[in-house]
C-alpha cells in the first residue's frame, strides 16, 4: 500500500476525507415506522414508572442488555470512524465537555443548593411530566442505537 | 437568585456552544469534527466504547431510574 491512507482519499467529490455521507441502509420505511412505533410505546410505558422502584431499574437495564448484545455479541453494521481527527478542532469539543463537568462537579460539590444547582436538580423537576419523560427515554434510546452504531 | 441564574446561564452557554461546534463542524471543509465523528473515533478502542456506552446506560439509569 502506497503512503497515502484510506482516509486521504475523498470518497465524494468535494467532500473532505473522513466525512462519509451514511445512508440509510436499504431498510423498507415500514420496518422503520414499526421500530419507531415500538420504541415509542416503550418510552411512554417506561416513563410511567416510579423512580427507585425494580420496575424503574428494569426499563433502563432492558435497553442495556440489547445495547450490550448489539455492542458485543451480535455486531450490527456500523458507521466506520475516521482514522484520525484535527487536534485543534477536537480540543474545542473537549473545553465544552470538560466545562460541562466542571460546572456540574461545582453544583454537586456545593450539594445542589438551590442557588446552585446541578443540571440534574434542574431536569429532575421536567421529568416529572409523563410526557416530557417519555420523549427523555426516547431520545436516550436512539442515543443508544446511534452510539452501538460508531 | 443571581447565582442561580448565572449556574443556569453557565449550562445553558455550555450546550449552546455544544450545539455551536457541531454546526460548525457541519461545514464543508471544517476542522472542527462533528459529534458522531469525535465519538466514533473516541469508540474504535474497546475500552473507549464500552466506556461510553457505560456513560449512556448510567445516563438512562441516572435520569429515569432515581
Amino acid at each position: 500500500m502506497g503512503p497515502m491512507a484510506a482516509d486521504d482519499v475523498p470518497r465524494e467529490p468535494g467532500r473532505p476525507p473522513g466525512r462519509l455521507r451514511v445512508r440509510a441502509g436499504g431498510r423498507p420505511p415500514a420496518r422503520k415506522i414499526v421500530i419507531g412505533a415500538g420504541l415509542a410505546a416503550y418510552s411512554w410505558i417506561a416513563a410511567s414508572t416510579v423512580p427507585f422502584t425494580r420496575n424503574a431499574l428494569l426499563v433502563v437495564l432492558l435497553p442495556g442488555a440489547v445495547v450490550a448484545v448489539l455492542a458485543y455479541g451480535r455486531p450490527v453494521r456500523r458507521i466506520p470512524p475516521p482514522d484520525s481527527i484535527d487536534v485543534a478542532g477536537f480540543s474545542y469539543w473537549a473545553v465544552c465537555v470538560i466545562a460541562l463537568f466542571e460546572w456540574e462537579a461545582a453544583a454537586f460539590r456545593d450539594n445542589s443548593l438551590w442557588w446552585h444547582p446541578s443540571l440534574t436538580a434542574l431536569i429532575d423537576p421536567m421529568l416529572g411530566a409523563r410526557p416530557v419523560k417519555a420523549a427523555g427515554i426516547l431520545v436516550w434510546l436512539v442515543t443508544g442505537w446511534a452510539l452501538v452504531r460508531r | 437568585m443571581v447565582t442561580r441564574v448565572i449556574t443556569i446561564v453557565g449550562f445553558a452557554a455550555v450546550i449552546l456552544a455544544a450545539g455551536g461546534l457541531e454546526f460548525l463542524g457541519r461545514r464543508e471543509g471544517s476542522r472542527i469534527p462533528r459529534l458522531g465523528e469525535w465519538l466514533g473515533y473516541v469508540m474504535r478502542p474497546r475500552a473507549g466504547r464500552l466506556l461510553i456506552l457505560l456513560g449512556w446506560l448510567w445516563l438512562g439509569w441516572h435520569y429515569f431510574s432515581r
